[in-house]
């Protein structure tokens, strides 16, 4: 299918620029340093822990955090998510816009390609450099799983929470190459975004306010959940919203630009 | 292409075909049929229009009305067609400045339809046709423009099209290699390729068409058989619609 020729050919291109390589190292880089934090955190506090009934585990401490800091509570490194709100942009920036400023868009056009598979196929390019990503994130917390006990339903929560997560920012980088002219603006525009989706919500969280339309529109809300192992198909059915959106967005701009020529 | 009709159909047919650019027509109620092996030579000074109706043949642009019927199909209800039946050049080949040649190849084959072996083999023999292969691991961005051109004409060659259309293919090549491209396109048509030339050079023109259609201000003002050692009243014809505006008759 020539929808997975254009994931091919957008694989091929993510991993042959050293952009991808630099960024996607010193992010694990970073998580590392943050994984060897928590793991400290953990083995100071393991005695006091051990003593309360249900206390948190491994998993609450260490696992789960890599993945955000929006339950940590503490000025450790950046999690997971929030390495994404950058790492995202710089990623997905060159997926369309540059196609756009080379000239060679108008050559997947004449493949006879749709817009709308175009922009799939350029997606699921990016789903995969960022599952990849998180698989090797998640390789940090596992590599102790033989010496402690994982609360592996937790774990898969959270890790699908984490995994939605950069769906949808991988979803708005992609929609915002699509209408921008050049890459940077695309990347400017994906961070700007994926912030407002996370932090929409930061006023009425510091007002004491925990529910209503502005905490359902942040991304946050339907992320935490997940992380504190809470499987809720109104939170999935959020992700998959805002990814569609997102793409249909992209798909309209890009059908837009074949009809202008 | 596995249309009944396809073996009898000239290869391109454009019949009323309009299409407007940033508010203005750029290409007028134009029609014009191309037959196997044949190959046309399109004129016309900047804004003429032909790269507007390159575009529109090669699929990358949809016409406002009128049909393009690629071997017998209405290339506008089949815009997959194009996959197999057309390989284009645009003006300054477009490449992605990351990848080497054969990788450019591989995508474009891919993108194509060709899998395997069959596209091992196509980008083998481009590679040694078109003299790229000692370059293929060189990456796209490092080439110098002829190169990048020779890389464009192999990926727009490479499946084998019925229908060849080319943007200024001569740009940047230097005399010994604008010979060998004449040379290939005459070969390509003489294996029953239909090739669409598009240039400003009116001695490109004479030497490898043997049609000749002319644009001007979108309208096509001139499609003739180009008979041989005609270099002289092709220019006269050309300026006189270029300069003059005097539409001629076919």
């Amino acid at each position: 299918m020539t929808l997975f020729a254009v994931t091919r050919l957008e694989l091929r291109r993510l991993f042959v620029r050293p952009l991808g390589w630099t960024i996607g190292a010193l992010a694990l880089a970073e998580l590392g340093w943050r994984f060897a934090l928590l793991l400290q955190l953990f083995l100071l506090n393991q005695v006091k822990l051990a003593a309360l009934p249900d206390g948190p585990g491994y998993t609450d401490l260490v696992a789960v955090r890599l993945y955000s800091s929006l339950i940590t509570g503490s000025p450790l490194p950046f999690g997971v998510t929030e390495l994404a709100l950058l790492v995202v942009p710089l990623l997905t920036m060159s997926s369309l816009a540059s196609e756009r400023s080379t000239g060679t868009l108008p050559l997947l056009f004449s493949t006879g390609l749709s817009a709308s598979r175009i922009l799939l196929g350029k997606y699921l390019a990016v789903l995969i450099w960022l599952s990849l990503w998180l698989l090797l994130a998640i390789a940090l917390p596992m590599s102790l799983a033989h010496g402690v006990t994982l609360d592996w339903g937790k774990l898969a929560a959270a890790t699908l929470g984490t995994f939605l997560t950069l769906a949808v920012l991988g979803a708005v980088g992609v929609a915002c190459s699509a209408f921008a002219s050049h890459p940077a603006i695309a990347a400017v525009a994906a961070l700007m975004i994926g912030i407002a989706l996370n932090c929409i919500n930061l006023g009425a969280q510091l007002a004491g306010v925990n529910s209503g339309f502005i905490n359902w529109l942040a991304m946050s809300t339907h992320q935490e959940s997940l992380l504190r192992g809470l499987v809720s198909s109104a939170d999935i059915v959020w992700f998959l919203l805002a990814m569609a959106v997102a793409l249909a967005l992209g798909t309209q701009r890009l059908a837009a630009d074949r009809e202008r020529g | 292409m596995n249309a009944p009709n396809s073996a009898l159909a000239p290869v391109l047919k454009l019949e009323g075909i309009t299409r407007s650019r940033a508010g203005r027509p750029a290409v007028r109620d134009l029609s014009l049929s191309l037959e196997a092996g044949q190959i046309l030579g399109l004129l016309g000074v900047n804004g003429a229009g032909k790269s507007t109706t390159l575009s529109l043949i090669a699929g990358a642009l949809t016409p406002d009305s009128g049909t393009i019927r690629l071997q017998g199909q209405d290339f506008l209800e089949h815009p997959e067609l194009a996959r197999q039946a057309i390989g284009w050049l645009p003006e300054a080949a477009p490449l992605w400045p990351e990848l080497t040649i054969r990788e450019h190849l591989q995508a474009h084959g891919r993108l194509r339809g060709l899998v395997g072996t069959r596209l091992k083999d196509a980008c083998d023999s481009i590679l040694e046709r078109l003299e790229l292969r000692d370059l293929s691991r060189r990456l796209a961005g490092v080439l110098s423009q002829g190169q990048r051109q020779r890389l464009g004409l192999a990926c727009a060659l490479l499946h084998r099209p019925a229908l060849l259309v080319l943007d200024e293919p001569a740009n940047a090549l230097d005399p010994v290699q604008v010979v060998a491209l004449r040379k290939l396109l005459r070969e390509l048509a003489a294996e029953g390729t239909a090739v669409i030339l598009s240039t400003h050079q009116l001695t490109e023109v004479t030497a490898v068409c043997d049609r000749v259609a002319i644009l001007h201000e979108g309208v096509l003002r001139h499609d003739a058989p180009l008979p041989a050692d005609q270099h002289a009243a092709l220019e006269k014809t050309f300026f006189d619609i270029a300069v003059h505006g005097r539409a001629q008759a076919a």
